[in-house]
């Protein structure tokens, strides 16, 4: 059984919670913007299916109410780090496709990349508050961009944004459950064991 | 009977013939007359066919036709005259089908055979392209040579109106040549061997659309095909937000043709093909502008070390990044050439290009180019008389005189093979702003003075100064800040 959490530990990750959930609401509305835009931009139908990325992490999670506060964080962390490589591509993409063409739409992305790195930072912020911290990411090489066509490639960002949209969801839901006291103790214990 | 004899190189010819009776027969005796002079040539022959030398004029052939036992059954002779042997070259051979996906280009290669033939014959080369399945003729060309007595290895390229991945293409070839000392009658050869170049249609792995991001110029006509797998189905293909009728190229594959193609957006235009099961593939269409012609080109110096060069770029040609127009600046007198980064958002486009030592005049071509064309313009300058210094920075006015003063400033540059010409700006408070014009040579990263006199005593003074070339005026600089200054009492 774990300690519990000394009052000002337990303070510092509610506030913590409190300001994720706040930029997973932010980050959200952003991407859902920049869906549009880039729809637009793009030419593309904004119905259009796209089978699941290869190298996007999915929101989508079976017993997403069994999970410890610690795998929440972890998985939370493993999608934005690898949105942070993803948005990279599209933007580094954006700019070799279109060069000074469409800043509006670079900068749209520059700005999601910001805030997709700046909600990794946060997560890890939580996880230092556990002994073990956040994992490291020397030695994780992003994943190669595949060689696809243009048009592959436009479809490629759209299931990228629309997951990220999906995961911003599902991080401010993660991070409610996080400042939930777990039933029976006054305080929450450290995340290790609850759900 | 119906003996023919059909030369393929004007030397030797292949004679062939029927035997009209039913019996079974052996062998033949066939002798023929060289130019009509004894003795004739004999020999036997199981085949209904010899090859014996083309005769200058003419030559007699008999023919007698033996039972299997060898008794004689039939003999028959014809006279053959040069007029009946007809001349029908060798079936062309295809050396080389090269297909160049990028351009939907073929390359053919065939050799001509010409040391089997005298110099200077005049050859026609048919040429057919088929296409899908059902090897549809699609073109037929024909390509002219000139027989040198040596094998030349002729090259064809044809570009095809879809891409080549769309389906499979197949070329055949056959030739006539013009044998004119020939009297008798000339023929086209055979149809060479069908030669292919298998669509993406044919691999298992082919699906796509193509052309896989291509770029074209406005008012192209583009062809797209969907390849797709065996048993799928093409819902609809559609070019931006246009649906198309389908052109069936083979069970595999399907294609659209979009006409006068109107200029896309920054991204591109999107072709999609929608399959059964709810899949869908595409392609980027990027349509746009060759580069026009850059307007109000303009080379200046401001320091002697880097010339600037700008132009207005002219219509925009619609196409960004790296499928954006490059710039270049090639100097012809020293041969130098430089790659120019510029903004294709900035209405006026700059390039520098560094000055040369000992080189006074420039030629300059500006290159440009993009994906559908290229275009350049020139411009021959004497760079001393393109002279546009900087603004004259540090100036300071002093003086412990009533009436006159010492202006200091610095001009950033290297103006040593050149005089200056100053202008100094006189402005007080109550009497009408006056010029001093000075010049004086010009030096190397230097300051430089002047003195004003028969200023006013015991006044306040506000001094600015810009500059350019003496001897060949081109461009003033800006001013620079001004600078106050009372004169003494007097």
């Amino acid at each position: 059984m774990a300690a519990a959490d000394s009052p000002s530990a337990a303070l510092r990750r509610r506030d913590l919670c409190s300001r994720g959930i706040r930029l997973a609401g932010k980050m959200r509305s952003d991407v859902i913007d920049l869906l549009d835009t880039y729809v637009e931009r793009q030419g593309l139908d904004a119905s259009a299916s796209v089978v699941t990325v290869e190298g996007v992490p999915v929101a989508a999670v079976e017993r997403w109410d069994e999970q410890t506060g610690t795998q929440r964080l972890l998985e939370n962390l493993t999608a934005y780090r690898a949105f942070r490589v993803l948005l990279a591509q599209m933007l580094e993409e954006h700019r070799e496709q279109l060069g000074d063409a469409d800043t509006g739409l670079g900068r749209a992305l520059a700005a999601v990349l910001l805030q997709v790195s700046a909600f990794a930072y946060h997560l890890e912020e939580l996880l230092r508050l556990e002994s073990r911290g956040p994992p490291s990411e020397e030695g994780t090489a992003p994943p190669p961009v595949p060689h696809l066509g243009l048009f592959e490639r436009k479809l490629r960002g759209l299931g990228v944004l629309r997951e990220l949209a999906q995961w911003a969801v599902r991080s401010a839901r993660d991070l409610r459950q996080l400042t939930k006291p777990s039933p029976g103790s006054s305080s929450a214990p450290s995340w290790a064991e609850s759900p | 009977q119906n003996l023919k004899c059909v030369t393929h190189n004007l030397r030797k010819m292949a004679c062939t013939w029927d035997v009209s009776s039913r019996r079974r027969h052996g062998q033949s005796d066939f002798c023929y007359t060289t130019n009509d002079l004894p003795p004739p040539v004999c020999f036997k022959t199981k085949e209904k066919r010899v090859e014996i030398p083309v005769p200058e004029s003419s030559t007699t052939v008999t023919i007698t036709t033996n039972s299997i036992s060898g008794t004689a059954i039939a003999t028959k002779q014809f006279e053959i005259h040069s007029a009946d042997i007809s001349f029908v070259p060798l079936t062309p051979r295809i050396l080389s089908l090269t297909p160049d996906f990028s351009t939907s280009t073929l390359n053919l290669k065939w050799s001509d055979n010409g040391s089997a033939f005298p110099y200077g014959l005049d050859a026609f080369w048919q040429i057919q392209i088929l296409r899908k399945e059902a090897k549809e003729k699609v073109t037929q060309v024909t390509y002219y040579s000139k027989m040198t007595h040596e094998d030349v290895i002729l090259s064809w390229n044809w570009t095809s109106d879809m891409p080549l991945e769309c389906t499979s293409h197949y070329v055949k070839i056959r030739c006539y040549i013009n044998v004119t000392q020939f009297v008798g009658p000339k023929d086209w050869s055979d149809w060479s061997p069908v030669k292919e170049v298998p669509g993406k249609d044919t691999e298992p792995n082919g699906s796509g659309v193509f052309p896989q991001d291509t770029v074209v110029a406005v008012g192209s006509d583009v062809t797209f095909c969907c390849v797709h797998e065996e048993g799928q189905q093409i819902e609809r293909m559609s070019y931006g937000s246009k649906v198309y009728p389908l052109i069936r190229l083979s069970s595999r594959s399907s294609a659209i043709r979009v006409l006068n193609a109107s200029a896309s957006d920054t991204s591109g235009t999107n072709v999609v093909c929608r399959l059964s099961e709810d899949e869908m593939d595409g392609t980027v269409l990027f349509v746009g502008y060759a580069p026009d012609v850059p307007q109000n080109l303009s080379c200046e110096t401001s320091n002697f070390l880097i010339i600037k060069c700008t132009w207005k770029p002219g219509r925009p040609s619609g196409l960004y990044g790296k499928r954006g127009t490059n710039y270049s600046l090639f100097e012809r007198i020293s041969g130098k050439n430089v790659s120019c980064e510029v903004n294709e958002m900035n209405r006026e486009r700059v390039c520098g290009f560094p000055v040369l030592a000992d080189q006074k005049t420039y030629h300059f071509i500006l290159g440009v180019s993009n994906p559908i064309g290229q275009t350049q313009s020139s411009l021959l300058v004497d760079l001393t008389q393109r002279v546009h210094p900087k603004t004259p920075e540090k100036l300071t006015v002093s003086g412990n005189s009533s009436t006159s003063v010492h202006l200091h400033w610095f001009i950033n540059g290297s103006f040593a093979e050149i005089r200056l010409l100053c202008q100094i700006e006189i402005s007080s408070g109550h009497s009408e702003q006056k010029m001093h014009n000075i010049s004086m040579p010009g030096g190397k990263f230097s300051t430089y003075t002047a003195q004003l006199n028969t200023l006013h005593p015991y006044t306040k003074y506000q001094f600015r100064v810009r500059c350019s070339a003496a001897d060949h005026f081109w461009r003033w600089s800006d001013w620079s800040r001004v600078e106050e200054h009372t004169t003494l009492e007097a």
